[in-house]
């Protein structure tokens, strides 16, 4: 089954972040907790966790790109 | 609060200390920590090093180039700056910087100084920058550090961060260029930086405050943490942003242009066009510089090994690293 995992919601006021790396790649094992990216919005940075477990099946941005919050990150194929 | 004296000027040794207490030894209350180092440029998480370094300069005047784990622009700190941290568990999803700034102005207003606090989280007093701050969080965790410029070498700061930026394409988050002033300038009576890093401590760690001591074990963790994670060249290039990047070589042989692109600090694609004559073609330049570091010493060794050297017309495999790369 596929799960997408969206971009959360840092501060009232974000309007988006930039998703600055990648900490797993497609192919790999997820687990629910364990950093998937990285993302900045006004100076901070922000590891976001995996709220689910699974093989990443798909980045759905590169790094770099500016992604809202409620966006489809990820796709995650779990069981 | 719980002050933590790191005793150190080696910025990847405090770094590695703000990680030490984020991830492995968390305490039971709010960490802080009062640094300072040895002359540094600190890049932030998502900046190329090259669109924010004059990286020949930093060189030449002895002065190191890190990446922090938290946001923003670049800032350039030395001997005659401080830098302050807190660590704590982070309390809700909000994000704040006031939470940790108020102390710090608090305590700048005790010396006589009104600082106020701009759109960007920078500290600024009579509208010029004294302060910058920035965040990172992870595990449920949040780190908090800020700068404070107290007789900072402010033109050595210009000139380390002027940077020409060639044609270079990339999605970093660029510095902002600030007008900064040091905190020594508008003290009521004069002070040295000692006795200002005394006051403020005191004033941030209040009366009910406490101090833990780095034991032996704790500093050979840390000294770890600082290697591995922010001394290293991974850390420092391989963990930037990718870019694209344009260079032109003029020779009395020709010119050669050379078309790269970089990721993780290391050449993906290389294409080289130009007037230049050789018994290579530019396929064979590009195959040779693809896969290895973009730093001056791995392009020359990549071009050496093609057997570069003879095979164009009046360049040398020097010269054509030279440049390819600053």
């Amino acid at each position: 089954m596929e799960k997408q995992l969206a971009m959360p919601r840092l501060r009232p006021e974000m309007t988006s972040g930039v998703l600055c790396a990648w900490l797993k790649e497609e192919g790999d094992t997820v687990e629910a907790g364990e950093p998937l990216y990285e993302v900045e919005t006004d100076k901070v940075v922000n590891q976001i966790e995996a709220t689910a477990s699974g093989v990443l099946k798909k980045q759905l941005w590169e790094e770099g790109d500016q992604v809202a919050p409620g966006d489809p990150v990820a796709i995650l194929e779990t069981e | 609060m719980i002050y933590i004296e790191t005793g150190s000027a080696d910025v990847c040794y405090n770094f590695g200390a703000e990680y030490y207490f984020t991830v492995e030894k968390p305490l039971e209350d709010t960490v802080f920590l009062f640094w300072r180092t040895t002359p540094t440029l600190m890049v932030g998480r998502y900046q190329n090093v090259l669109e924010e370094v004059d990286r020949a300069y930093a060189a030449a005047h002895g002065i190191r180039i890190v990446r922090r784990m938290s946001g923003g622009g670049t800032i350039y700190t030395d001997p005659g700056g401080w830098q302050f941290t807190f660590i704590e568990d982070a309390r809700e999803e909000d994000i704040q910087f006031q939470r940790y700034i108020a102390p710090v102005t608090g305590a700048l207003a005790e010396l006589g100084v009104e600082a106020s606090f701009n759109g960007r989280n920078d500290l600024t007093v009579g509208g010029k920058k004294i302060s910058g701050n920035a965040q990172y969080r992870l595990g449920g965790r949040v780190v908090h550090h800020g700068s404070l410029l107290f007789d900072t070498d402010l033109e050595q700061m210009a000139a380390a961060t002027t940077v020409d930026r060639y044609k270079i394409q990339s999605k970093s988050i660029p510095s902002v260029r600030e007008r900064v002033t040091n905190i020594a300038w508008h003290l009521p009576a004069p002070m040295d930086a000692e006795a200002f890093k005394a006051k403020i401590v005191e004033h941030i760690l209040g009366p009910e405050g406490t101090v833990y001591v780095i034991t032996p074990e704790d500093g050979r963790r840390i000294r770890e943490l600082g290697e591995e994670r922010f001394a290293s060249w991974e850390s420092t290039y391989g963990q930037g942003p990718a870019f694209n990047i344009e260079r032109v070589g003029r020779f009395s042989g020709g010119t050669m242009r050379f078309r790269l692109e970089v990721k993780r600090g290391v050449i993906r694609q290389a294409a080289v066009s130009g007037d230049f004559f050789a018994t290579l073609d530019g396929e064979a330049f590009g195959n040779a510089l693809a896969g290895c570091r973009y730093e001056r010493d791995a392009v020359r060794a990549a071009l050496e090994a093609l057997g570069a050297d003879g095979t164009v017309y009046r360049v040398s495999a020097e010269e054509m690293a030279k440049a390819i790369v600053d």
